[in-house]
């Protein structure tokens, strides 16, 4: 676990779970699977605290524990779990935008609550549903349940591990009572793959239509048929045009989609490794072009289409002055952009006699990226912080005040006292709190804005590891 | 009884007349002429005749004397270039040599030393004065810019020296360069356009948004933007550069050898695409692009809380 990450960890336990929480989890990520006592001792706390924080943590599964020889329980935290924490709000969305608002707020639930029993949960969300409608009607239960059944068939909801009722209070494996949880490994393959969908339709609108419905399914190889089949009914694309699209997409140089055999009219395939890799080279690219200008980036995907290449030939292909190339390519290598391959012509390595070599690695290139990501959004965080302190007193003024209404307005105040009350906070006042709010919106956009490129670069990496 | 010896006079023995004749012959075969093609013309002239009528030609400056494998060669010379030599002696018409065989790559003046083994001095004047007798001159070269190399007056200096198309007088045009990219890329853009809102079924929406470099090239010359004439070869590394900003595709099909603008049984084709993700998350944040990242750190002169770039950010 990096700095950056360890930083982050603890300021997103922070946020979501208090001081102790977050002390006796980075506590935990710092220093791997520890034993109840050890973690009371190292981090100074009373044992009664660590076991409520730990309670708290293994909720939301963010630590896990194992029983080790001689009956020691030593228990683990997950940074990776705790860093998908930036990503809920991304989860809520999708749940909304796939299975409309009863889902959403199914999925909001069992995240605030980490782990839920399915009855508590359909209880909670049809509460809240009525609420929200007109009066007089309620929310059907079995709605909910409809709902969370096709939440658990996609994968976005998970049943936990049920534990055997034993005597014994020793808390051995495996663990507790039917209640569920998010899946979160799963949950990111729908968004993943949704987030394919659109990737794919802003790269040219004649390509989408086809590409979308056949994310959905989770099957390795698809044919022909059962694309035109599970085609939404608004498409009305005919079967000749589907196949035109199917093939289109199959010769796109950007290879995403593979023809692997022509049986049942051609099986279709995502090659998901190469849409990876081709995303985070375009994520390399984008970062390369904001940063360093147009022209660098021209050098950049210069360098990546031809794998060696050396100044000379650079400054040819791409037609950029030889100087200005030369300060370019010298200040993507300063930034662990490039690298520079030595090949000798004598066996001495002089330098005059030897021949260097520009290269792009992008599996470097996208883990220091990866790292400069989470370093960013820990700033991003601390920033917002900041900014929610150095206003702490105006909110606290706001929050009185709103107190104050709302009581006021349910005991049937007058307009006249609810404008006096409203007049406390004057108008420059309510301009800072308007720039407020407007800023910490803002923050907190461009940090789930980052989480996306995490993603993207933590799923490459991730799948080229597997890969090799 | 006296034998009355008559030594017939050939009619043509006066030696101007041989002169003529042979000058004649010259222009008869501008290639050259042997010996052997003189002696066959004029049997009846002797030897050491023909032999003092050439000397006087060659010496006038009115004939060539060169050596090929079957022996030697007279040709007749330019008489625009028999003036010009005039009044060089023979080591200036020899270094003249040298670099008029050079061709249009011209050639190094430490070359040019070596082939006629006279000394720097000499080389150095022969070559300043032929300069100002504007019979040669001399052209950097865009590779090493230091070295001259020189060549005749009237030829145009070969692409590996003056850079070709994109260079004029050893600079790099690179405004020329970026109003050919850009003219290039619109032109695709445009005709992607027009594919798409055709709406015609896509295969043929694709297969029309595709240009081959032979229409871009044609487009190029029409437009008449550039000066200097471009070849199809030009403008593909222009269409190149495109590629490499991302903005195009290439596709090479097999195409039949008389098709127009096939190179090799293949042509390529190019097509305006568009990114495939828009700026990524990192640098929409102020983060992504600060240049003292690696510095900032909480409760350190650069951190969060009072990062400059962050406040200006939030203020936009």
């Amino acid at each position: 676990m990096t700095q950056a990450e360890i930083k982050l960890c603890s300021l997103l336990l922070q946020e979501h779970f208090g001081e102790i929480v977050e002390k006796i989890g980075v506590h935990l990520i710092r220093t791997g699977s520890q034993p109840l006592r050890v973690i009371a001792h190292d981090t100074g706390t009373s044992l009664d605290q660590v076991k409520k924080a730990l309670c708290v943590l293994v909720q939301h599964n963010l630590v896990s524990y194992q029983v080790h020889k001689r009956g020691v329980v030593e228990y683990e935290a997950q940074c990776s779990r705790v860093l998908r924490m930036l990503r809920y709000p991304r989860y809520i969305y999708t749940t909304k935008t796939l299975y409309s608002d009863t889902g959403e707020l199914i999925v909001e639930e069992l995240l605030l609550n980490g782990k839920l029993t399915m009855s508590a949960v359909v209880k909670k969300v049809a509460d809240r549903l009525t609420e929200t409608m007109e009066d007089g009607k309620t929310m059907d239960y079995a709605e909910v349940s409809n709902t969370f059944v096709r939440l658990a068939d996609t994968h976005f909801v998970q049943r936990c591990p049920s534990v055997p009722t034993t005597e014994n209070s020793d808390p051995g494996p495996p663990p507790p009572a039917p209640t569920l949880v998010i899946n979160e490994k799963d949950m990111y393959l729908v968004p993943k793959l949704s987030l394919i969908g659109k990737g794919k339709r802003r790269r040219s609108s004649d390509e989408d239509a086809a590409g979308e419905p056949k994310a959905k399914r989770p099957k390795y190889t698809t044919d022909n048929k059962e694309i035109f089949r599970s085609l939404p009914v608004g498409y009305n694309i005919s079967k000749q045009v589907l196949d035109q699209y199917l093939t289109l997409l199959a010769d796109d140089p950007l290879e995403f989609v593979g023809k692997s055999g022509d049986s049942g009219g051609g099986m279709y395939v995502i090659n998901l490794h190469k849409a990876l890799a081709s995303l985070a080279t375009a994520t390399l690219e984008s970062v390369v072009q904001e940063r360093f200008g147009s022209r660098c980036a021209r050098i950049f995907r210069l360098v990546l289409q031809k794998k060696h290449i050396e100044q000379k030939q650079v400054e040819d292909f791409a037609m950029i002055p030889a100087k200005e190339a030369k300060d370019m390519l010298y200040k993507m290598l300063s930034e662990n952009f490039m690298s520079l391959q030595e090949i000798p012509k004598t066996p001495d390595h002089a330098p005059s006699r030897t021949f260097y070599l520009y290269t792009v690695n992008i599996l470097s290139a996208a883990r220091m990226l990866l790292h400069r990501c989470y370093k960013s959004i820990a700033n991003l965080i601390e920033r917002r912080q900041f900014e929610t302190k150095e206003n702490k007193r105006l909110l606290e003024k706001s929050q009185r005040v709103e107190a104050i209404i709302a009581s006021m307005q349910a005991t049937g105040a007058e307009e006249a006292q609810l404008q006096e009350i409203e007049e406390m906070i004057t108008a420059p006042e309510r301009q800072q709190l308007e720039t407020l709010k407007r800023n910490v919106n803002k923050l907190d956009a461009s940090e789930i804005q980052v989480d996306e490129t995490i993603f993207l670069l933590e799923s490459y990496i991730e799948c080229t590891m597997k890969r090799q | 009884m006296a034998e009355v010896k008559v030594k017939v006079q050939p009619p043509d023995a006066d030696p101007v007349e041989i002169e003529n004749r042979i000058i004649e012959l010259c222009h008869q075969f501008p290639h050259g002429i042997t010996d052997q093609v003189i002696q066959n013309e004029m049997p009846h002239i002797e030897a050491q005749q023909r032999a003092v009528a050439i000397n006087r030609l060659l010496s006038m400056g009115q004939l060539d004397l060169l050596r090929s494998n079957t022996g030697l060669l007279y040709r007749i010379k330019d008489s625009q270039n028999a003036g010009k030599m005039k009044g060089s002696d023979n080591q200036e018409k020899l270094v003249y040599q040298i670099i008029e065989d050079a061709g249009n790559k011209g050639i190094w003046s430490r070359d040019v030393r070596y082939k006629s083994n006279l000394p720097l001095t000499e080389i150095n004047k022969i070559l300043k004065n032929l300069e100002s007798k504007k019979l040669i001159k001399a052209v950097k070269s865009v590779a090493a810019s230091k070295k001259k190399v020189y060549m005749l007056y009237n030829l145009q200096p070969d692409r590996s020296v003056t850079g070709g198309a994109w260079y004029s007088d050893q600079d790099f045009e690179s405004e020329f360069v970026e109003v050919l990219n850009q003219q290039c890329f619109k032109f695709l853009q445009s005709k992607a356009e027009t594919a798409r809102e055709s709406k015609q079924n896509p295969m043929i929406q694709r297969n029309s948004s595709f240009a081959s470099s032979h229409e871009v090239w044609k487009y190029i010359c029409e437009l008449g933007i550039s000066k200097v004439e471009l070849s199809m070869e030009d403008i593909e590394t222009i269409l190149n550069t495109l590629i490499y900003d991302g903005k195009v595709e290439m596709t090479i099909i097999a195409a039949k050898e008389g098709t127009v603008g096939s190179v090799d049984g293949h042509m390529k084709l190019y097509r305006a695409v568009n990114p495939i993700i828009p700026p990524t998350g990192l640098v929409r944040a102020p983060c992504g692009l600060c240049p003292v990242f690696d510095d900032c750190h909480e409760g350190g002169e650069i951190s969060p809380s009072n990062c400059i770039y962050m406040t200006e950010w939030l203020e936009f």
